[in-house]
């Protein structure tokens, strides 16, 4: 059987058990699901010639194999150290139905398992399930909506202000998982959503976050990825933003082999607000890969990035900020930075803004450095009697450091701080 | 205690010192001067082991040991200190931070024990009220945004933290009015000692009223050109370096 036809065929298979799982959706989620199979079956795993690619070489998940792996258990411990007691954690061990639950959500915040609320499917769900994100030219994300087997949704009430954050946890797997998140917040409603993921082994990820805001209401969105150094990661976060509504968006990136995140938002209403901002830190042979797009649809909306890369040995990097400004955005205020630190001769970055702007009456401003270790830096740290290993460590902190500054809570900030040391900590005396 | 002999060093193929020969001993106090370009930093960085200087002959030793083979963080916990004439700006490290770990690094090597947050805090406060500094400083990040003045104060306090055997100072007195400079001449005289020496590099005699030297030594082209005591300063400002060099100029003529 030639690869291509055996690919379809396993591909295939995979989506028979989706639907047989997906007993009990609602019919819209099955067209969904079916019209998404058909549009990955012919667009496929994306390759290098495809421009959104160019820097990134996915082959590796051509290998539909990676989708039949077997399921396991455990490894994510439930007391992850970035969760603070009591707090709502919904944590995913490996295969679907092995889901840990623990704490309280806040007050006026529903934090429910996404297979059970497509069973009662709520007014609304049908408006933002798997429509926030669009298939139609995004394979992975395609793939994704077709099989998904849970996940979580988050939902505020109107007016509610959530001060502490919920979390959902994505641990191991073997095989292909394909997490799912919906965040929901209603009008004048403030909510906070923690998203890890880490799992141990070789797998594949491929996971899809969609955002809802509605008006006037506010999402921090923070998501940590740090798979194993053996796994391939592939991430959507898309957000829709109404009238007046705020979006952050903070994206940690330090584990897998190869992770490729989209993460994107359309501003829809006028008077919103986003701030999207992202660390990577790889070393080794990694590949990380960001693609950022903001959608500057409604007049009188302000937009934020700054993405810092931090790359050792061979590790390879991909920025790529699109910021579209549609004719009717004026005032669109739009800021976007890039800046990486090489600390190997041997290590790369490829940065590209891409601005497209049809409106006349707008600010938008883009940047990007790329640099090394400021030698006399290191000097003037050596010669107070700081060992040279101790300096370059010191100097790569304070570099990255401030990309967490933008993280509002202390024992999250506080926790990816100490992450972020042990990746880059060197042998030191 | 520094014993510098016949020390040629340049950066790039481009000789700047051209056989410096210099003598210092334990509790002294020696002054370099010379005019701009002279070759004076170039001396400071050789002996703190700045990368990228390349010494092409003669030797330097610091207490008996070969100075020349140590790295910079060995020489700094050996008691060598520089007073950088530029200090450096480095945001996203706060002073605290960073001193907290020099005064680690020099206290493990001499087998004291580290300091605690808090001790170090109480040292450091006790260092920083004589130098006129607020210790909102210690919260800051190292000299990033510093003024002029408060950057070379700066280099003082860090200096008084380390308690270094040699300290080499820069152009510290450079752009400092008189009370800063008076302010940075009371925290160099504390420190001295017969266990202390210090190479005060500087283009003005008005420091030298204040932090009274032993030696004083005329850098010209990268030699030692002239060595007398203090009141060669004072022929200096008188004259400036136009003579000294012309004599110079001739005894290399003469063969001398
Ligand atoms: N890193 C370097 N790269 C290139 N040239 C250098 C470097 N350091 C010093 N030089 C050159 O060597 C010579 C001596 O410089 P140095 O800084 O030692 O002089 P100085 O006596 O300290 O002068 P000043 O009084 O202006 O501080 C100058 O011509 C300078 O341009
Ligand atoms: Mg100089």
């Amino acid at each position: 059987m030639p690869a291509a036809t055996e690919r379809r065929s396993l591909y295939l298979e995979r989506f028979t058990d989706a639907l047989r799982r997906a007993d009990g959706e609602p019919g819209w989620m099955r067209r969904r699901r079916e019209r998404a199979m058909e549009r990955f079956l012919t667009l496929g795993v994306p390759t290098r010639r495809d421009e959104e690619y160019k820097y990134t070489n996915l082959t590796a998940l051509r290998d539909a194999r990676l989708l039949l792996g077997p399921a396991r258990s455990g490894g994510l411990p439930i007391d992850a150290p970035h969760i603070p007691a009591g707090q709502r954690a919904v944590v995913f061990a490996g295969e679907p139905g092995q889901v840990t639950v623990r704490g309280e959500p806040p007050r006026g915040v529903r934090v429910r398992r996404l297979s059970k609320v497509l069973r009662t499917d709520p007014p609304g769900l049908e408006t933002h399930l798997a429509a926030t994100a669009q298939f139609k030219d995004h394979p992975l994300c395609a793939l994704n909506t077709a099989l998904f087997a849970d996940g979580v949704v988050i939902e505020s009430e109107p007016g509610v202000i959530a001060e502490e954050p919920v979390h959902v946890s994505f641990g191991d797997g073997l095989g292909a998982r394909h997490p799912r998140v919906l965040i929901l917040a209603r009008r004048n409603s403030s909510v906070r959503v923690v998203e890890r993921h880490s799992g141990a082994g070789a797998f594949w990820r491929n996971a899809v976050t969609e955002i809802v805001a509605e008006p006037n209401a506010r999402v921090d969105h923070f998501r940590a990825q740090l798979d194993s150094l053996d796994a391939y990661h592939t991430g959507v976060v898309q957000a829709s933003q109404e009238r007046d509504s705020y979006v952050s968006s903070f994206s940690l990136s330090f584990g897998a082999a190869l992770a490729r995140n989209d993460i994107g938002t359309r501003l829809v209403g006028s008077g919103c607000e986003c701030s999207l901002d992202g660390l990577f830190a790889v070393r080794g042979s990694q590949h990380v890969d960001h693609h950022t797009a903001i959608d500057h649809a409604m007049p009188h909306c302000n937009s934020h990035q700054l993405y810092k890369g931090v790359l050792d040995d061979r590790a390879r990097g991909v920025f790529n900020g699109k910021i579209f400004v549609r004719r009717d955005a004026q005032k669109t205020d739009a800021v976007q930075s890039n800046k990486n630190l090489l600390l190997s001769d041997e290590a790369e970055v490829n940065t590209k803004p891409q601005l497209e702007i049809d409106a006349n009456d707008v600010r938008c401003t883009h940047g990007a450095t790329i640099g090394q270790l400021d030698a006399t830096a290191a000097f003037y740290l050596r010669s107070r009697g700081i060992s040279a290993a101790h300096a370059r460590n010191i100097l790569t902190y304070a570099f990255a450091a401030d990309a967490l500054e933008r993280i509002r809570d202390a024992s999250l900030k506080e926790h990816f701080e100490s992450v972020l040391l042990s990746r880059f900590a060197r042998e030191e005396h | 205690m520094l014993h510098v002999r016949n020390l040629h060093a340049g950066v790039d193929g481009q000789e700047i010192l051209r056989g410096v020969n210099l003598d210092v001993e334990l509790g002294s106090v020696h002054a370099i001067m010379g005019p701009n370009g002279s070759g004076k930093s170039t001396l400071a960085s050789v002996l703190a082991g700045r990368d990228g200087y390349e010494v092409t002959a003669g030797s330097v030793t610091y207490a008996t040991q070969d100075l020349l083979e140590m790295d910079p963080e060995i020489r700094a916990r050996n008691g060598i200190f520089l007073a950088f004439q530029y200090p450096v700006e480095i945001p996203g490290v706060t002073m605290m931070y960073f001193m907290r770990e020099a005064v680690n690094a020099v206290y493990r090597h001499r087998g004291q024990e580290e300091l605690s947050a808090g001790d170090f805090l109480r040292l450091a406060r006790a260092k920083i009220g004589p130098l006129g500094i607020s210790p909102d400083m210690l919260k800051r990040a190292v000299n990033a945004g510093f003024s002029g003045g408060e950057k070379k104060r700066s280099e003082i306090f860090q200096m008084s933290m380390l308690e270094p055997t040699l300290s080499i100072l820069d152009e510290t007195d450079s752009g400092l009015d008189i009370d800063a400079l008076k302010v940075v001449s009371r925290g160099v005289n504390s420190l001295r000692s017969p266990a202390r020496s210090f190479l005060v590099i500087t283009h003005y005699q008005r420091l030298l009223n204040y932090i009274v030297p032993d030696h004083v030594h005329v850098l010209s082209q990268g030699r030692i050109v002239r060595s007398g005591d203090r009141s060669l300063a004072l022929e200096l400002e008188k004259h400036g370096y136009g003579w000294i060099e012309e004599r110079a100029a001739e005894r290399v003529a003469l063969g001398a």
